[in-house]
């Protein structure tokens, strides 16, 4: 890729001094919530790898990821786009449009061959030879697969990449699976939720272009540096839920003292995302800090894990309380344990699902 | 005669196809063809959800326009429920939803339009000296002198203000030269630069454009600022059915609101009012001036015949919207229709828009004549509460089913219906929304103007006075559409403020309730309950519609301002919006066509809330047949 410039040789083009090259790698390390003992891999990297070429897909979506990607701030979505990467499509903020693009599209596709990543926002809907999505003229599943083919590795941006998202809930009437469920062979990377934490989205890209390779992933493939724990593990909240002292209804006393949203409903005892730790806006908030149950949006098949409202023992929930480290198995069970014993200690609500519930479970394991 | 084809259309929230047919010797659109390529079926599987929940699901039809879906369900679950919230709640929605429109007015402008009118390669040839001066003319000449009634004025002097200096410029040409060395040219790839309308504004000037796209870039996440911290995160922030869940205390230190919270919002509204009234207004009007000066005042299309509006912004408590409590004292009263603007606001002509319209069968009607549906009478439309969805996906003209040459615009051709008001089309957006507003003032239909009506109408007059021309002449082009757009944002930016007042004020009088949770429990809710929900989203008119059936949601509907604008032609009533906006615009080089791409661009588009709204399996969307859906 000898076309392709790294971050040092962009720097060496700005005439910005070694110094501020190496100020700015340590600043990195950080923001990517490595060990200090890195430093030197990541000035390493920042020096050899050449800006990776990144072509951007749309399926069945909503452009919240997109809107996610650009609210980013550390880095900034216009250092990322300008000078981390090479974003070659990406319908959303492209100049081009129609042939052009996709004659663009082509190009890239053959001129880095095996070596550009794939980001994918969106479902991939099948009903009907897959009719229900065209881009281009030509089925988005079909552009897919063509556009895998030559990528180096794909990133599912969002839970609708992930998992399927909201156009696979219950009925599902277009058929749509996520993308891994169509492409195999290739490394791909789940970075989940509706939308993901924008500083999750840059973070994994950033990952990669400094190291051209991509992050430590957990058995479902998602980054263990953003997905590693619960919620509730770095819920500011947590205290409260030890201690029993739980929000009954919304905007009650317990609301305004800032209490624990479980038996509302949330799902951050079950739901692996960095919204405790990261937050929204550089540590601003999350649903949880803004009196909101969290809705698990991160999560397989959240959509169909309703009513929301509804405390979670109450809730099937496939797939989410399971991390595939035996240790995050254990955990996840003692705790697990514990939300159902502080479930059995509240009056017994929603009898009516009580059964359901076990049932659902059970086909589920 | 060449007939050309646009797909994808970029820069826009989900899957659009365009096809035209010019004329290459006199630049005429003779055919032009709108296609929504893509849906979801998000109503569908809102079907037997909690009503508690389907916030959350119908938010997800846009996370561009996110949080207004959210906002219009909540509208129509309260409205089914007869939940009235609390004053707290109805400004914090308001500030949301207002700071909402900033966010997507000024990503729309300078990240999904601008590229249309302003080329980094173009930037190249300007001298960054003189683009420094031209940022300080900018700034001095396009001021419309109008501003918000601000209670609290926290700012001491403007924090957010454009950089006019030599250095700064060269620093961003230096970046732009070193892209354009590299070959590596990224989101800017493959675009026509060498059109001959790049040359309309000096080289100064898309410099000073291209700086303020990265600018804006970097700023627009502070806009919505106020949506993480009443909802927790953006997109898709968090509602509760009956109010916020975002507690309000002053006693408590782990409150979700208190002093400091509401000091982050203040501090983003004043930020963001800095970013209309300083870069926004000036850019748009800079721009829009030069191009209407050289005589660019095509692409009015649909607007100079109709408009459509629902009104928005409650300022105070109200009980329902189908029994018309909405209505009764909104901010912004642009609900109605307007024809004929292009005559002249003395010779337009207004029609109300009211709450029984909405159930009346006769007024609002959805056609399939060129939608990929069949109906059981042909030739019969439907209110959309009785529409039925049997897809009939026909294929293209030319190519097959998976592989499209052209589509057929004799046949059928998009998976968007054709909505209509009384049978004819009509179109939607902040253009229409000022036409409406500017006409009920002028014609006196409107007798005493809110605050925000007033601005509207004094926005449009002081660039009627700057362009030297009356409203109909600039306004009802492609330029216009997109002044309208900035016009809008800098009021959206002083209705959040007014409302972070209201909600100061309020708490001060000792209130701090944001949920009414007597409803909360599905035991108190009627067997059956109908309601609406309306909303003037960034793109228009927008209303959702539920039906609630033991505790479950039997119904849902959504008819959204992308599907006005979108939709495809229709025998008897002519074309939409799009199609005849791109009939009204003239394209210099057929296979080049940047007009199309710049007055398609001008309406925002927004597909995936147009096309969402078909089941793919042929069941029946609507369980209504025989009864009327509304009996408001």
């Amino acid at each position: 890729m000898k076309d392709v410039e790294s971050l040092w040789d962009l720097f060496q083009k700005r005439n910005v001094s070694r110094r501020n090259f190496l100020k700015t790698c340590v600043t990195i390390t950080g923001i990517l919530g490595l060990s200090p003992s890195l430093i030197s891999d990541v000035v390493s990297a920042a020096e050899k790898q050449p800006l990776v070429p990144v072509i951007w897909l749309h399926g069945h979506e909503c452009t919240g990821c997109d809107e996610a990607f650009i609210r980013s701030q550390s880095p900034f979505a216009s250092d990322v786009l300008l000078n981390m990467i090479s974003m070659e499509y990406m319908d959303v903020l492209a100049a081009a449009a129609g042939e052009p693009l996709e004659h663009h599209l082509q190009e890239v596709m053959k001129k880095y061959n095996g070596k550009y990543l794939l980001a994918v926002e969106g479902a991939v809907p099948l009903n009907d030879d897959g009719i229900h999505c065209m881009v281009g003229g030509k089925t988005f599943v079909h552009n897919l697969k063509e556009v895998a083919k030559g990528a180096a590795a794909i990133i599912e941006v969002g839970s609708c990449a992930a998992w399927g998202g909201i156009q696979a809930a219950k009925p599902n009437p277009t058929k749509s699976v996520s993308v891994s469920d169509v492409v195999s062979g290739k490394t791909i990377i789940k970075v989940p939720g509706c939308p993901p934490i924008p500083e999750v989205i840059t973070g994994v890209i950033m990952h990669y272009t400094l190291y051209g390779q991509i992050p430590p992933l957990d058995s479902k493939g998602r980054p263990k540096q953003f997905f590693g724990n619960r919620i509730h593990d770095t819920c500011y909240r947590r205290p409260f839920f030890d201690s029993g002292m739980f929000v009954e209804k919304f905007d009650d006393a317990a609301s305004k003292a800032g209490w624990c949203l479980y038996k509302v409903g949330c799902r951050g005892p079950e739901t692996y995302n960095s919204c405790g730790n990261l937050r929204w806006w550089n540590g601003l908030s999350y649903p949880i800090q803004s009196g909101a149950p969290c809705i698990g949006c991160s999560a397989n098949n959240f959509w169909d894990n309703d009513p929301f409202y509804n405390r979670m023992p109450n809730i099937p929930v496939p797939n989410a309380i399971v991390n595939a480290d035996q240790v995050g198995i254990v955990a996840a069970g003692a705790l697990t344990a514990g939300v159902v014993i502080h479930g059995a200690l509240s009056t017994i609500q929603h009898k009516r699902h009580h059964k359901e519930t076990h049932e659902t479970e059970n086909d589920n394991e | 005669m060449k007939r050309v084809v646009v797909d994808p259309v970029n820069r826009i929230e989900g899957h659009l196809r365009l096809e035209v047919v010019v004329d290459e010797a006199t630049g005429k659109v003779q055919e032009a063809l709108s296609s929504g390529t893509a849906w979801r079926g998000i109503e569908l599987i809102l079907k037997d959800r909690d009503p508690r929940d389907a916030w959350a699901f119908a938010q997800r039809i846009c996370g561009v326009c996110t949080t207004i879906h959210s906002l219009s369900c909540l509208r129509a679950v309260e409205d089914a429920l007869g939940i009235e919230i609390p004053k707290n709640a109805n400004y914090i929605r308001n500030i949301i939803e207002a700071t909402q429109m900033v966010h997507d007015h000024i990503v729309h402008f300078y990240h999904l339009h601008a590229l249309d009118w302003v080329s980094p390669v173009a930037a190249l040839k300007a001298d960054p000296a003189a683009t420094a001066a031209l940022q300080n003319t900018v700034l001095e000449k396009y001021n419309l002198n109008v501003k918000g009634p601000i209670e609290f004025d926290t700012e001491a002097y403007p924090k957010e203000f454009p950089k006019a200096t030599t250095v700064y410029f060269r620093s961003i040409q230096d970046k732009i030269k070193k892209i354009v060395d590299s070959g590596q040219l990224g989101i800017f790839s493959a675009q026509w630069w060498d059109h001959p309308d790049y040359d309309v504004l000096p080289p100064e000037v898309h410099l000073m454009a291209v700086s303020h796209y990265l600018n804006m870039l970097d700023r627009q996440r502070d806009i919505v600022t106020s949506h993480v911290v009443f909802g927790g995160k953006n997109p898709h922030p968090h509602y509760v059915v009956g109010g916020m869940p975002c507690s309000i205390s002053m006693n408590d230190m782990n409150a979700p609101i208190n002093t400091e919270r509401l000091a982050v919002v203040d501090a983003s509204i004043n930020m963001t009012i800095a970013l209309n009234n300083y870069f926004y207004i000036p850019d748009v009007l800079a721009i829009g001036e030069i191009y209407v000066k050289q005589g660019y005042i095509d692409g009015g299309g649909l607007a100079k015949e109709r408009v459509i509006g629902f009104g928005d912004y409650p300022d105070e408590k109200y009980s329902g919207t189908s029994n018309g409590d909405f209505h009764n004292n909104l901010l912004l009263r642009s609900d109605g229709v307007v024809e004929n603007f292009v005559q002249g606001v003395d010779k337009a002509i207004f029609y109300p828009f009211e709450a029984k319209d909405l159930s009346d069968p006769d007024v609002l009607t959805e056609g399939v004549e060129h939608s990929w549906y069949d109906y059981p009478e042909k030739d019969k439309d439907l209110h959309p509460w009785n529409g039925v969805t049997n897809p009939k996906f026909t294929g293209p003209k030319e190519g097959s089913k998976t592989d499209w040459k052209y589509l057929d615009e004799n046949g059928k051709y998009s998976w968007i219906k054709t909505p209509k008001w009384r049978g004819k089309m009509a179109e939607v957006g902040p253009l229409s929304r000022y036409i409406i507003v500017y006409t009920k003032v002028k014609q006196g239909i409107i007798t005493e103007p809110t605050w925000v009506e007033k601005m509207m109408v004094d926005q449009v007059d002081a660039v009627s006075n700057m362009l030297n021309l009356p409203p109909e002449k600039w306004l009802l082009s492609t330029v216009g559409r997109t002044a309208a757009r900035g016009l809008e944002s800098q009021v959206m930016g002083y209705i959040s403020k007014y409302y972070l007042d209201k909600l100061i004020n309020n708490i001060k009088a000792g209130d701090t309730s944001v949920a009414n949770t007597d409803k909360w429990e599905p035991s108190t809710w009627p067997k059956e309950a109908r309601g609406v929900g309306l909303v003037e989203a960034p793109r228009g008119a927008l209303s959702h519609w539920v039906i609630i059936k033991d505790g479950k949601i039997d119904n849902y509907q959504a008819v959204v301002p992308s599907t006005w604008n979108a939709c495809p032609r229709d025998s008897k009533s002519g074309y939409g919006a799009y199609e005849t906006s791109m009939m009204d615009t003239k394209v210099k080089i057929a296979d080049k066509p940047l007009e199309i791409l710049k007055v398609i661009h001008s309406f925002d588009p927004c597909l995936a809330c147009a096309t969402h709204l078909y089941d793919a399996s042929g069941r029946e969307l609507t369980v209504v047949h025989s009864d009327p859906y509304l009996r408001l």
